[in-house]
């Protein structure tokens, strides 16, 4: 177990020969070009002769479109063209549906149904013009009630899609065990409602495309940041009505940021592409501004209601638990939208429950429609779990740590099948969770610690109450594919699945040796800050005995790359070292066989080893540079490797798999103990130190993980404490800025004490578990429990994230609670 | 669709600007509105000048303006006429990185680097006016920029530490 302090001249890699670079915080090969502002991301394409696309946005939530009129707009000097949504639909295809029976095309037709939603697109020389043109077309509305609320959208009074004839086009019930029995014979029912706010991942970088149309070939050529381009590419061309080979995407080396937001920024690649055929082949760009991107830039994720029940029994012991939520999908539903889904991944966190309801609704409301962010729908779980556990630990009258120590799965229970059937592979729970407990108490509950009750008591008497409650959380590790699109699935049919229906994708990589020697690797993934070149590098360097010097990664775009599943849910650790792996073995392999061909031996009397093959008995060497010279046609120093989805080639995920429940075969996981100071005063939460203990298996890069894990948390902290995307009543959003969004700053980032150990998994190649979406998944839910510990006496629950100091001050308030920070008394009433 | 049919006639308004960016002189004609972080970017081709908001909260476009760190989103290119402008491009020396420049990549203070090229900016402005900074010096500085990767602690561990190496350069004697 390490404390995580900085790297320091740890070195850049393992210099010696045979040492092993995975393990090693191997410095980024990514750094150079963005350092000295010679990375080029999307923003920063602008082909010769390129024209900028502005669009035309709703101003209302909810309305009829009477007519869009564009002469103002062609009356402008540099204007060049304007697309509205009734030219889309005689030329093209609606955008692909989450579900079936909805009807979205990249520009509204007959009614728009959140506020941004764009309705009409201008082309002009620059992008001042287009934005000037845009104010220019004139859009006559008639106005319809909106419904922004989701449990106002269940009652089907205003009814967003006619057609559909419902505000819940979705929904299921799972159980699990024997629920009800768990409930009637549990000595006590504990219940709860707990809301989660609007929140997304707001990359720095917006959402760009540019582009062309070759009109000799009757195809596209489309550079985006669009995240996860090999797999969500039918959304463009679907859309375009082309075939995909028809439809190139290629995704620029760098991309500011996504966190799964930007999977859903399709429609402009399309609206960008029209635009170009309609020009016959002039380039287009489009860059989404702030604004935009926060208002109707369709990266919105989960926002949910959720009514929680926990049934235990008066020794602590959980005996069933029941969630119901609905989900707020805003107006249509994108793809993904088993959002609502993937926590059945980790149903019941890090505790042994057997019997559990698991239910939800879609609701549709007339805001931003919803994708995925970072956790993919796992942190409002944990938030609304480990927030029931904290009811049940004070109706118990028991200390919530030793509530959920009862509770947890133990280590000789792994591997764990989770009632919902998916399998947590290794850990030691009990253990993580008494260490952060231990690291708490001899950092911080000794004399001068924030915790040292001397200054705990002082800080009441100044109307400051701190507090910490330790908590532990499961990260569910590289997701399975067949089981997203359940909900666009006949359910009856599902039943009768077997093994041989399940249709899962592995990650590729290809890999081939150049004139000099070194070696050119090629992603089918996209990335979004990740250093995935560099891991790359490191592992295929160990896998060819080499240095990652010797490693050159780059990207494949959309019709290069086989139609793989790319960057998301913490996959690409996991998938791309057994990938570089299998592609080393590969490639060993073939170099053996063309070794033995030179040699006039069989492959047995050739090995490679340290970058060359050699005979065995002659001592003849072959450097990868002279095996090059001797392959002219490429027979043996190119390869492809295909790495199978872990729980794919594993029996004991069949029934998760057949099932489609969410297959997730790693388990990463978090200890956190964040120490809160609440100001009773305003309400403001300041976290003051946050300590954490953190297992994502075999670190591949410790500095990348770090790297991963601060972000994560950072981002945790937002969600918990600032960030939302509020809506008035009649649906006009309330966060369009950065001004009214608030994302951390260095200012809320409290001291992070990052502990780790490792417990390999053993159902991947390296023991990697993938820890891309931590601190995210795990921060807002023990902040909240900390919250929880410290409102613990004036029986307040953090019922709502983020629990800004607003709701904080309301909360005690209600309670009570005097500002100075004493007790109800008639003076608060006043 | 429709297609525009008017000749390009109006005139857009321009005015004359030139601003001495990384030592090298930039005249331009362009519109008053045309925004700084614009003119360096289209203009000049300087694309290390990042543009994450445009309303002047996220810090990616920070450059230095007679040595003061400003959003160039917020400033307009005819506001910077006569003006020495300083940007990431300008930073590295022969080749050689800036001592910011090595101590982010060997801290690891970035990953999407969106927002980095604004945070080298205004540590540079930092270091020069408080070359051995506290934490809560750097904290200050930093506080005018957004990232959305890092979580910050490897971002002022590296300019501590890009502190400590110009204190080094600069000798006993403290220059």
């Amino acid at each position: 177990m390490s404390r995580a302090e900085p790297q320091g001249d740890a070195g850049t890699a393992a210099e010696s020969e045979g040492e092993s670079y995975t393990g090693q915080p191997v410095k980024r090969v990514e750094d150079y070009d963005i350092l000295t502002g010679r990375a080029e991301y999307i923003h920063d394409i602008t082909p010769p002769g390129c024209l900028h696309m502005a669009l035309v946005r709703s101003v209302h939530p909810h309305a009829r479109i009477e007519a869009v009129d564009a002469s103002r707009a062609l009356d402008h000097p540099d204007c060049e063209l304007v697309i509205t949504g009734e030219d889309l639909k005689r030329d093209y295809n609606p955008m692909p549906s989450g579900l079936p029976g909805f009807e979205e095309w990249s520009l509204a037709t007959e009614k728009v149904t959140y506020a941004g939603e764009p309705v009409a697109a201008v082309i002009a020389s620059d992008r001042y013009a287009a934005e000037d043109i845009a104010d220019r077309v004139q859009v006559s509305y008639d106005k319809l009630p909106a419904v922004a609320d989701a449990t106002d959208a269940r009652a089907d009074g205003t009814i967003i899609h006619e057609d559909v004839g419902t505000n819940v086009p979705d929904g299921e019930r799972f159980e699990f065990g024997s629920p009800s029995e768990a409930f009637a014979e549990a000595d006590h029912v504990i219940e709860g409602e707990y809301s989660w706010g609007r929140i997304s991942g707001v990359a720095l970088e917006t959402a760009g495309v540019v582009a062309q149309y070759d009109t000799d070939a009757d195809a596209f050529d489309i550079d985006c940041n669009i995240q996860l381009h090999t797999l969500v590419d039918d959304t463009v061309y679907d859309t375009l009505g082309y075939p995909p080979e028809k439809v190139r995407l290629n995704v620029p080396a760098d991309v500011g940021g996504s966190y799964g937001t930007k999977i859903a920024i399709h429609r402009y690649c399309c609206l960008a592409a029209m635009a170009s055929q309609y020009l016959d082949g002039t380039p287009v760009k489009f860059v989404e501004d702030r604004v935009e991107n926060l208002q109707g830039g369709d990266m919105h994720s989960t926002e949910r209601d959720y009514r929680v029940k926990l049934a235990v029994d008066d020794d602590g012991s959980i005996r069933g638990l029941d969630v119901w939520f609905v989900d707020d999908f805003g107006a249509y539903p994108r793809y993904p939208v088993n959002q609502v889904l993937k926590p059945l991944s980790v149903l019941t966190n890090a505790y042994h429950i057997e019997d559990v309801v698991y239910e939800y609704e879609l609701a549709l409301t007339n805001k931003t429609c919803q994708t995925a962010y970072r956790g993919f729908g796992v942190p409002a779980h944990l938030y609304a779990l480990e927030s029931i556990v904290d009811e049940a630990a004070r109706e118990l009258g028991m200390d919530p740590a030793d509530f959920r120590r009862r509770n947890l799965i133990s280590p000789e229970e792994m591997p764990y099948r989770l009632p919902s059937k998916n399998i947590y592979d290794s850990g030691d729970f009990p253990a993580a969770f008494d260490r952060i407990v231990d690291i708490v108490d001899e950092n911080e509950r000794v004399e001068g610690g924030l915790l040292d009750p001397a200054i705990v008591e002082q800080r009441r008497e100044e109307g400051y109450i701190r507090a910490v409650s330790p908590s532990i959380h499961v990260e569910p590790g590289v997701s399975g594919s067949d089981w997203t699109d359940r909900q666009r699935t006949d359910r009856s049919t599902l039943a009768d699945r077997d093994r041989d229906d399940v249709a899962e994708l592995p990650e590729h990589l290809r890999g081939s040796v150049r004139e000099d020697g070194s070696i050119e690797a090629f992603l089918a993934a996209d990335s979004q800050g990740q250093g995935h070149r560099t891991i790359v590098a490191q592992l295929l360097a160990d896998a060819l005995d080499l240095t990652p010097d010797d490693v050159e990664v780059s990207y494949l775009d959309s019709v290069e790359a086989p139609t793989e599943y790319g960057t998301a849910a913490s996959r690409m650790a996991v998938m791309l070292s057994g990938a570089a792996d299998g592609l080393g073995a590969a490639l060993k392999a073939q170099l053996r066989e063309l070794g033995a061909r030179e040699f006039d031996a069989t492959v047995d009397d050739v090995v490679y080893r340290d970058g060359v093959v050699e005979h065995v008995e002659t001592r003849e060497r072959l450097t990868l540079a002279d095996l090059a010279a001797r392959d002219s046609d490429g027979e043996y120093t190119v390869a492809s490797y295909d790495y199978q989805h872990p729980a794919s080639v594993r029996e004991e995920f069949d029934e998760v798999l057949t099932d489609k429940l969410p297959v997730y075969p790693t388990a990463a996981f978090a200890a956190n103990a964040p120490i809160v100071e609440i100001d009773t005063q305003t309400g403001a939460v300041e976290i003051l130190s946050f300590y954490t203990l953190r297992d994502c298996g075999t670190r591949l890069n410790p500095m990348i993980v770090d790297g991963q894990a601060m972000g994560g948390l950072a981002q945790g902290i937002g969600a918990a404490l600032y960030e939302e995307f509020g809506y008035a009543d009649d649906g006009q959003p309330q966060a369009i800025t950065l001004f009214d969004y608030l994302l951390p700053s260095v200012k809320n980032m409290p001291d992070l004490e990052l502990y780790h150990q490792e417990t390999p998994s053993p159902y991947t190649v390296t023991g990697a578990k993938g820890t891309g979406e931590g601190g995210m998944i795990d921060g807002p839910a023990s902040i909240a429990s900390s919250i929880n510990a410290a409102l613990a006496e004036f029986d307040i629950v953090v019922d709502q994230i983020p629990a800004t100091g607003h709701r904080v001050r309301r909360w005690l308030r209600e309670a009570g609670v005097d500002p100075r920070g004493h007790d109800h008394d008639q003076e608060a009433d006043r | 669709m429709s297609t525009g049919t008017t000749e390009r006639d109006e005139a857009r308004p321009t005015e004359s600007v030139t601003v001495t960016i990384n030592g090298e002189e930039v005249s331009r004609e362009v519109e008053p509105r045309l925004k700084l972080s614009d003119f360096l970017r289209d203009e000049a081709g300087l694309r290390g000048v990042r543009v994450g908001c445009e309303h002047g909260v996220c810090g990616a476009c920070t450059v230095l303006m007679e040595g003061d760190a400003v959003k160039s989103c917020l400033t307009y290119a005819v506001q910077a006429d006569g003006f020495e402008i300083e940007t990431v491009e300008g930073l590295a020396t022969d080749g050689e990185l800036h001592p910011l420049q090595e101590a982010f990549h060997e801290e690891h203070a970035l990953q999407c680097g969106f927002c980095t090229s604004g945070f080298v900016m205004s540590s540079v402005e930092l270091l020069r006016e408080t070359p051995d900074p506290s934490r809560d010096e750097v904290k200050t500085a930093l506080s005018d920029n957004i990232c959305r990767c890092t979580g910050y602690h490897n971002i002022y561990r590296a300019v501590e530490r890009a502190a400590a190496e110009l204190d080094v350069r600069a000798g006993p004697e403290g220059e």
